[in-house]
């Protein structure tokens, strides 16, 4: 298998497993529900919300890591601050859930005979857990990656960190 | 390869937070999450009519409900089910079996987690009587503990934290298993059981409260009842004891006569295993719904889709 094979796998098991934690607390809360023996339908709402968060997560996690790939100057940091994001992500999008949904009981019940406010609060909280994990990843890679800000910010003074680096910004013309 | 020191405090907290939440999520968040019906539900809507069931010195039908204090999907699933069951087998009483508030104090919840999910049969005049569970005194015999179960039993018109109902030709025993020392030697309650017992005159005796004497499910029998409450039991023939706080449905096989069911299924549902004393034992959302007719009881394990997870029929003593 070709580096850009293997390069391009690795993404994808990325971009899927970024997919599944998103999509992991309605999918136990669906399964919780089956094995009750409550119908079919129950449950399905919040899982095509959490798909409508994970589908656009999962493209937009994976064009990261490309867009790292061709700027990065160590693989090593790409995968660092991809995994510290994915670590963010299924914190966040799990614990965010239950302690909303647990503290604020209350205030969620009075909403729930409207029907669709609850599917906005899961959609809205996922959002956040999304966001929470995407700032985690850039700033990671930023902060282990300091020259990419040099160059941004004060680029008379950017010296690219290595030729290799160097060869490879050339040839992508970035 | 050699890391930076950069690198090495990224990568290091990477690997800490993947095992953290590998271990963490697993085994303990999603689990939780799954079991707790946090999501909020929608309430039954629906219109039934006002005491429609007969109750005769024969006859009377009551449904047993435990653990349903959530006030989430689940539990209105359960709840709209005991609405569509009035209406095809009314009844006008129902026993709660414990734990019928989470997440909250009783006073704030109240709308949720009973007025909403049970105002259609309100509506129907039926009644509630509580057994009082252990998350209803949630802060373990604190004096926050003791508001919370004054606060039920006051919400709930309920005539004392342990006390008896006459169910048509059932006298039903309604404990308060979360008082301190209900197992232990001098018991008062115990006492009150005995005696009572031992007057009651109706042809079926039924006892319920929240902690089972016999589970096979996460908390297992209730340590000490065997020893001190089942032989009050087997001594005055009590027919039927139903219980909840486990999170499945449980029937045994008769224990010197006495059927234990547990009917915790209210709003969220746990593992159960089986054990020596089993019949029946399934992890499901449920309710049971009782009708005594002369000398045959039936009762059915009625799931929120309508299934019947279990019929079982007992008979009347002999000499009653």
């Amino acid at each position: 298998m070709s580096r850009r094979t293997l390069l391009r796998v690795a993404i994808a098991t990325y971009a899927f497993v970024d997919w599944l934690v998103i999509m992991a607390p309605s999918l136990a809360v669906k399964l919780a529900a089956d094995r009750g023996g409550l119908g079919d339908s129950k449950g399905l709402d919040l899982i095509f919300a959490s798909l409508a968060i994970a589908i656009p997560h999962a493209v937009v996690a994976g064009r990261r890591l490309r867009n790292a790939e061709r700027s990065a100057v160590w693989r090593a940091d790409i995968w660092i601050a991809a995994i510290d994001a994915l670590v963010v992500l299924a914190l966040s999008t799990t614990l965010l859930v239950l302690v909303v949904l647990g503290v604020f009981a209350e205030e969620h019940a009075a909403l729930a005979n409207r029907g669709y406010p609850i599917v906005a609060l899961w959609m809205g909280l996922q959002l956040v857990a999304v966001v929470l994990a995407e700032a985690t990843g850039r700033f990671v890679f930023w902060w282990l990656e300091p020259h990419r800000a040099v160059k941004l910010l004060h680029p008379s003074r950017y010296r690219p960190p290595t030729a290799r680096h160097e060869a490879r910004q050339a040839s992508s013309g970035t | 390869m050699s890391l930076n020191r950069r690198q090495f405090l990224a990568a290091g907290l990477g690997a800490a937070g993947t095992l953290a939440t590998g271990v963490g999520l697993g085994a303990h968040v999603l689990p939780v999450l799954a079991r707790e019906d946090l999501i909020p539900g929608q309430a039954p809507d629906m219109t039934l009519a006002p005491a429609a069931w007969t109750t005769t010195a024969d006859h009377v039908s009551f449904v047993a409900l435990g653990d349903n204090g959530s006030g989430g999907r689940q539990a209105m699933a359960v709840a709209e089910q005991m609405a569509r069951t009035y209406r095809n087998r009314p009844y006008g009483n129902v026993v709660l079996l414990g734990d019928i508030c989470y997440y909250g104090k009783f006073d704030d919840r109240y709308q949720d987690v009973f007025v909403r999910p049970m105002s259609p049969l309100l509506d129907a005049d039926v009644t509630f009587d509580l057994a009082i569970g252990n998350h209803d005194d949630a802060l373990r015999h604190s004096e926050t503990g003791y508001e919370e179960i004054e606060a039920e039993v006051t919400l709930l018109d309920t005539p004392g934290r342990y006390y008896s109902q006459t169910y048509g030709p059932a006298d039903v025993f309604l404990l308060d298993s979360s008082i301190p020392g209900l197992f232990g030697p001098d018991s008062e309650q115990l006492e009150w059981l005995d005696d009572t017992l031992a007057s009651a005159t109706s042809q079926w005796r039924i006892v319920a409260m929240h902690h089972p004497p016999y589970s096979s499910g996460r908390h297992g029998s209730t340590p000490r009842a065997e020893e001190v409450l089942v032989p009050i039991l087997q001594r005055h023939k009590v027919d039927l004891v139903l219980a909840g706080h486990d999170h499945h449905y449980e029937r045994t096989v008769p224990l010197d006569g006495i059927t234990y069911v547990v009917s915790g299924g209210g709003c969220k549902t746990t593992k159960v295993g089986r054990s020596d004393f089993t019949e029946v034992a399934k992890r499901i959302l449920e309710f049971l719904h009782v009708e005594i007719d002369g000398d045959r009881l039936t009762g059915t394990c009625i799931q929120p889709q309508g299934q019947i997870a279990d019929r079982f029929e007992l008979r009347a003593r002999e000499g009653r």
